[in-house]
């Protein structure tokens, strides 16, 4: 959006003879008046000299590799012999190293279970459910282990890129049919189901996401007993789970409210049950009209797993920190930190790329 | 078949103050086709969803095919199996292609098998002519394809009495004969027909009865003939005379 000038003001100053050809293109987009070409060159000016400068950084002047660690200054280039050295550590985090292709097969599991589970193909009541359980369960297997000679690793070792994505992927799922069902509850015609509805989404809401965390974290165990606690990552991202249905099912609402009424009366008049007018006829509706809104949570919570590590989870961010921490490549956090945007980049301009994808595929009508 | 497919009796209904329906007395004999017309705000539809128990009534009685229609959800369900309706705004599920519009209620609503549903889908499509776009979106075809779509969904579910609440009213002249001719065949082969619609030939040819609401009530009942060229309610006069000019 930004990029682009306002069309009445080019539309105003366009010379009346209308050509073709890339020359004519840049002369109406960025040459068309005196102060649209200065701005023009001076951008393309700075465009070059930034692009220039990160190239020299990023690849010309930088090291690679560990050998030459001596090399890495401060006027030198990045220093990624710091990813060779370190890059276990902030994948892994704490997981014990010679079980670390474990943990790499789990990550592996989790990604090719979000990658199914966005296709269209393996939207059913049957599907989506086998293909997470399958999901998750081989991601706990290979990470926990403690069968057929692979040494037991507790959720509290567990780290990483592979925690994060497990986070992630079961506040989603998790969170997904609770937004579902607190958005039912809070449309119910029945007014005490929906009013105490309303009143848990908005606490939830007006709660700091780390406040719920540690409650899930510390205070649950204290009331209740051991066996129904759980261990304290499951607790933590089923908190987090509520904390994601509370806006997305506000989400949902509004999807709901945008269909006509005439949809759920069409249904009902040709004698479908309730179920089906939610699953069949207005829930696909709700999601198809508030896709941006959905993707967008989904970003949010994506960044947002890093919060774990206050609570002692050693999740990508947070091995990152530990990789730079311990002094020996202390200079190197520039690199680290890159390298760790680069990760939160690739999975969360997927995440947008997929939303653009299913709008598009929606909008032709295919569901 | 003279049993009576709809009876209705003292019919109320209020939206909060308003009185939206009054002391409706109304009685649909199994075959017949009704044709309701009247200003805007009598409360024609108002009184056609009470039929089918889309709209909750204050008083009165309503019974179809013999079950009272009231705030039993599973008599309410048996009703509806047996009573189509078709909207002005067709209603279509715009997510589904035409064909798993007319195939999804049947699996639903009568639990038919995904097979079975999809033949009768294909048979009532085709009595509608709208057989070659059962696999379009219905933003794909037009409203008087829309609105057949819309008609042959409901007749796959094989119901009793149709409920028709202006099914021309948003389609563009040249697309209003095409689906007027298929209500009629509907009627000709004894479906039980209620219709509010402002469409007179229409009426003329297929109406076994005409109703006239004005006001929350009935006005004026009689054929076709008796109501549009001697009409004895002044209203009735000032309603025909203006949808003939
Ligand atoms: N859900 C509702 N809440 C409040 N008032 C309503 C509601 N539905 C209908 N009404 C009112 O009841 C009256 C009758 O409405 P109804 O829709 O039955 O009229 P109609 O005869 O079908 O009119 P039209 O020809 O415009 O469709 C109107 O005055 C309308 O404003
Ligand atoms: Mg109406």
């Amino acid at each position: 959006m930004a990029e682009t000038m306002p069309d009445t003001l080019i539309g105003a100053m366009a010379p009346p003879v209308i050509r073709s050809g890339p020359a004519a293109w840049l002369r109406k987009h960025f040459f068309a008046t005196w102060y649209d070409a200065v701005f023009s060159v001076l951008f393309a000016v700075l465009i070059v000299w930034v692009l220039q400068a990160l190239l020299q950084w990023t690849v010309i002047d930088a090291i690679w590799r560990v050998e030459n660690r001596d090399l890495c200054t401060r006027e030198a280039g990045a220093c990624w012999a710091v990813i060779e050295s370190r890059g276990r550590l902030i994948l892994f985090g704490l997981y014990p190293f010679d079980e670390q292709w474990r943990s790499t097969l789990a990550c592996l599991a989790i990604i090719v279970t979000i990658a199914l589970s966005c296709l269209p193909a393996f939207w059913s009541f049957k599907r989506l459910p086998a293909l997470w359980i399958a999901g998750f369960g081989i991601f706990v297997l290979l990470m926990r282990g403690g069968f057929a000679g692979l040494p037991l690793v507790t959720s509290e070792q567990w780290g990483g890129l592979s925690l994060t994505l497990f986070i992630f992927s079961g506040v989603v799922v998790i969170g997904m049919p609770l937004a579902v069902l607190f958005a039912l509850a809070r449309r119910s015609s029945l007014p005490v189901i929906a009013k105490s509805f309303g009143f848990f989404i908005d606490i939830v809401r007006s709660l700091p996401l780390l406040a719920l965390l540690f409650a899930a974290a510390v205070v649950v165990p204290l009331l209740l007993p051991d066996a129904l606690a759980g261990n304290k990552l499951m607790r933590v991202v089923v908190a987090f789970a509520i904390f994601f249905a509370a806006y997305q099912a506000e989400i949902i609402r509004a999807g709901l409210q945008s269909i006509p009424n005439g949809q759920g009366e069409a249904a009902v008049a040709l004698g479908m049950p309730y179920w089906s007018r939610v699953i069949d006829i207005l829930l696909p509706q709700a999601f198809r009209n508030t896709l941006p809104s959905t993707i967008n949570q989904a970003v949010i919570t994506f960044k947002e797993t890093s919060i774990v590590t206050i609570i002692g989870f050693f999740e990508v961010m947070a091995s990152g920190n530990a990789a730079i921490g311990n002094g020996e490549w202390g200079n190197q956090y520039v690199e680290v930190y890159v390298f760790l945007a680069l990760i939160y980049f690739v999975f969360v301009f997927g995440l947008s790329r997929y939303g653009a994808w299913l709008e598009q595929r929606m909008r032709l009508g295919h569901d | 078949m003279t049993d009576a497919a709809i009876t209705i009796r003292a019919l109320n209904k209020h939206f909060g103050d308003y009185h939206a329906l009054r002391d409706i007395d109304l009685g649909v004999r199994q075959g017949e086709t009704l044709v309701i017309c009247g200003p805007s705000g009598s409360g024609k539809s108002t009184l056609i969803r009470c039929i089918n128990g889309l709209e909750a009534y204050s008083s009165g009685v309503v019974e179809v095919l013999g079950l009272q229609v009231g705030d039993n959800t599973q008599i309410l369900d048996r009703v509806r199996k047996r009573v189509g309706m078709v909207f002005q705004n067709f209603n279509l599920f715009p997510h589904m292609t035409v064909l798993e519009n007319c195939v999804l209620p049947q699996i639903r609503a009568l639990g038919r098998e995904r097979g079975a549903a999809r033949l009768e889908a294909m048979a009532q499509l085709t009595a509608m002519h709208v057989e070659t776009h059962a696999g379009k979106y219905p933003d794909q075809i037009s409203g008087g394809q829309q609105q057949r779509v819309a008609l042959a969904r409901a007749l796959c579910l094989k119901p009793e009495i149709m409920l028709f609440d202006e099914p021309t009213s948003a389609l563009d002249p040249e697309m209003i004969s095409e689906v007027l001719d298929v209500i009629q065949d509907l009627a000709r082969a004894d479906m039980t027909i209620v219709c509010v619609t402002h469409e007179m030939g229409f009426a003329r040819a297929v109406a076994d009865r005409v109703i006239l609401m004005a006001e929350g009530r009935i006005v004026e009942e009689g054929t076709p003939d008796q109501i549009f060229t001697n009409p004895q309610h002044p209203i009735t006069r000032d309603f025909i005379g203006a949808i003939h000019s």
